[in-house]
């Protein structure tokens, strides 16, 4: 393999990963910057192979992405992300049954929570209420750990949490915007049973990460071919649908600073 | 309170400056309706109302309102203009995204004849016409639907109006379906009686060429029905009649073959080969031209030379039924090739070429095989004694003269000149299809 090929690691969460990956690296093919891509189980495993230098770029969760600046002293390199990682938001979601009406009215109730490593659906919405001034210690938490290293990708916490709410199991429950949304948009859910109680404030989402070491040129490949990827191209569309966005953004880091206080807080490192 | 619904409408798309309530296309009531409760049935159908740019108003009474659109309006690519909480209530402007808007135009106002009572296709197609060319990747959408974009390019290679959908189909195809017929009921299958052997032999042994050669034109044309694009689907609705018809046609053979104490006769190598080179042709015109161009044509001669000559009545009837549909079929791929070639001249050599081709594969197929010529002479003949015999042998090599004369003209009036149409019959293959 040529040296000036970049090698992109993706974890796959679910088998459309195949066919965005294969369609971007056709992408590249066509803008004439060689990029092949390997695919991961979980985001630690590609983490480790990124520091290790065994890739080129990660795509990343926010929780690989805030590891990857930290183990980097900062000084990792954000190539990217897309419109759609901006102004991510959590639910706390509640039974209308449940007597809750404010947040301190959590204390003493069951409060459903995604898998450890879900941004969305636990480590931000605990650290964000507990900002709000309740008492964890006093919430009986139950915890959803499914697909645990793939950091909450595949949803699966965030429908046992509203599994759990509709049955009642839980008085509460933390999920991200997005599956709380499109639960709704499906028919899903049961708005005579559950409510928003609260939404947090916004959080960034997934980031292309990249050693500071990584050779220039194949950074500026990277941007070119990245950026290159329009709506209005039919071919980049069904690639970029598929990826969940509109255009791909560049990086910013203040998205990411309440998961940093979160992982300090929570020793979530 | 106002009751959830439409407020107001105003089509068209609004331009995305100095957003105001008022200025929206459409106003959404949403009342206490939650988010995902019923207010997005009512919100969805008003996006759709409206042109990617266009703006919705939404009022709702429901608390949090603002926030759950935010979401969703990121997800599904619209932009939230504005949430403006108000006492009581929220009001939202959405302008609608790109993502997913269907492409056409909503099909409205169209006006279906009925001519006594009845709506046939032709009419439908009046109203909605072929288009010049179709996109694979709107798939299995009906022509006049708009279509959401991002669904996956279908293998559809007939994808042009001129090689693939000649302006007469849906009449074609209305005809097709008002002269089906029962291949149980509607032969008198009762009044067979037995035959004297050789006359029985020699049915049985015509109704197996008359089955496989059937066979190949049950399967050549349902080769192309998947490849046809759907705008077309006329097409593909008239090669499903043709479907139906062959496999009527092969009931019907194979049954009047054994009916009377008979049975099945010989499936000859010269046969095998000429309807083999029919199975793999890859163009649909090419195939058009040979199986029911130059093949089923030459087929109505020896279904009309079986029917003058047919031992009993009941076997007049099959063949005459079965000659019905293929004149059809031929009437189909006639109209078919002139169609096309009136679009593609470079056509004309293309279908010669094909001819060669064949007749080159064909090489060693001298003439329609001994056992199918000497049954032929026999039923002419109804009869073995050697002046009946003589009669019928005069009446088979009339019959391959008629089938040549005939074979002339179609290639004529599909535009051949003399020389090509004489030329293209004598090298039409001596299996008849």
């Amino acid at each position: 393999m040529a040296d000036n090929t970049i090698l992109l690691g993706a974890v796959a969460y679910d088998a459309k990963v195949v066919p965005i990956w294969e369609g971007i690296r056709e992408h590249f093919r066509k803008q004439d910057v060689p990029m092949d891509f390997c695919l991961f189980s979980n985001y630690e495993r590609q983490v480790e192979s990124l520091l290790a230098g065994h890739i080129d770029i990660a795509w990343n969760t926010p929780l690989a992405h805030v590891r990857v600046r930290k183990r980097t002293g900062g000084k990792s390199l954000s190539l990217g992300m897309r419109d759609s990682d901006r102004d991510f938001r959590s639910r706390v979601i509640v039974r209308k049954d449940a007597g809750i009406k404010t947040i301190n009215d959590l204390a003493g109730k069951s409060l459903a929570v995604g898998s450890r490593d879900s941004t969305q659906a636990r480590i931000l919405p605990l650290h964000f209420l507990k900002a709000q001034g309740l008492d964890l210690a006093k919430v009986k938490l139950m915890a959803f750990d499914t697909d645990v290293g793939k950091h909450g990708d595949t949803g699966t916490s965030e429908l046992d949490v509203l599994k759990a709410l509709h049955e009642g199991r839980a008085n509460a429950g933390t999920v991200g915007d997005l599956i709380w949304v499109l639960e709704q948009a499906a028919g899903r859910v049961d708005t005579g049973k559950l409510e928003v109680l609260w939404t947090t404030p916004g959080f960034d989402h997934c980031m292309f990460d990249a050693l500071p070491t990584l050779n220039p040129g194949k950074v500026e490949a990277f941007k070119k071919g990245l950026f290159a990827m329009k709506w209005e191209n039919p071919e980049h569309r069904r690639i970029l649908e598929l990826e969940g966005l509109k255009q791909w953004m560049p990086p910013r880091e203040e998205g990411y600073a309440s998961l940093v206080a979160a992982l300090d807080d929570q020793k979530g490192w | 309170m106002p009751m959830p619904g439409l407020m107001s409408g105003r089509a068209g798309s609004v331009e995305a400056t100095e957003m105001n309530a008022a200025q929206a296309a459409l106003a959404i009531e949403g009342g206490d309706l939650p988010f995902g409760g019923g207010l997005l049935a009512l919100v969805r159908p008003a996006l759709n109302l409206l042109e990617s740019g266009g703006v919705l108003a939404v009022h709702s009474r429901v608390a949090g309102i603002a926030d759950e659109f935010f979401t969703w309006c990121k997800v599904e690519h619209h932009e939230l203009l504005e949430s403006t909480p108000q006492v009581g209530y929220c009001r939202l402007l959405i302008r609608k995204g790109g993502l997913g808007a269907p492409r056409g135009v909503p099909e409205q106002g169209l006006e279906l004849r009925t001519r006594q009572g009845r709506l046939d296709a032709s009419t439908v197609l009046e109203s909605v016409p072929f288009p010049p060319s179709a996109d694979p990747a709107t798939g299995f959408a009906p022509r006049g639907a708009r279509v959401e974009p991002g669904g996956p390019v279908y293998p559809f290679v007939l994808n042009d109006r001129a090689h693939t959908a000649p302006p007469d189909v849906a009449q074609l195809y209305d005809q097709a379906v008002s002269a089906q017929w029962n291949a149980d009921t509607d032969i008198a299958w009762g009044r067979i009686k037995p035959l004297p052997a050789p006359l029985q032999q020699a049915l049985g042994q015509i109704m197996t060429f008359l089955a496989e050669n059937e066979l190949s034109a049950l399967y050549v044309p349902s080769r192309f029905i998947s490849r046809i694009h759907p705008a077309y689907v006329e097409v593909g609705m008239f090669l499903s009649t043709q479907l139906a018809d062959e496999a009527r046609h092969i009931d019907v053979f194979l049954k009047r073959a054994r009916k009377g104490g008979g049975g099945l006769g010989i499936s000859h190598a010269a046969t095998s080969a000429s309807l083999h080179s029919l199975l793999v042709l890859e163009d649909f015109t090419e195939a058009a031209f040979l199986l029911s161009v130059l093949g089923e044509g030459t087929f109505l001669d020896l279904l009309r030379f079986i029917e003058d000559n047919a031992p009993d009545e009941v076997t007049a009837e099959i063949v005459r039924r079965a000659r019905a549909d293929e004149t059809r079929h031929v009437h189909f791929g006639m109209s078919h090739v002139k169609h096309a070639l009136q679009h593609d001249k470079t056509l004309y050599g293309r279908l010669e070429a094909a001819v060669r081709r064949r007749s080159a594969t064909l090489a060693g197929v001298n003439g329609v095989p001994a056992a199918v010529q000497d049954s032929l002479t026999v039923l002419a003949a109804r009869g073995t004694d050697a002046a009946s015999v003589a009669r019928g042998h005069e009446k088979f090599r009339e019959l391959l003269h008629v089938m040549h004369d005939n074979r002339v003209k179609r290639l004529l009036n599909a535009g051949f000149t003399p020389e090509q149409a004489q030329t293209l019959s004598d090298l039409h293959t001596p299996n008849f299809m």
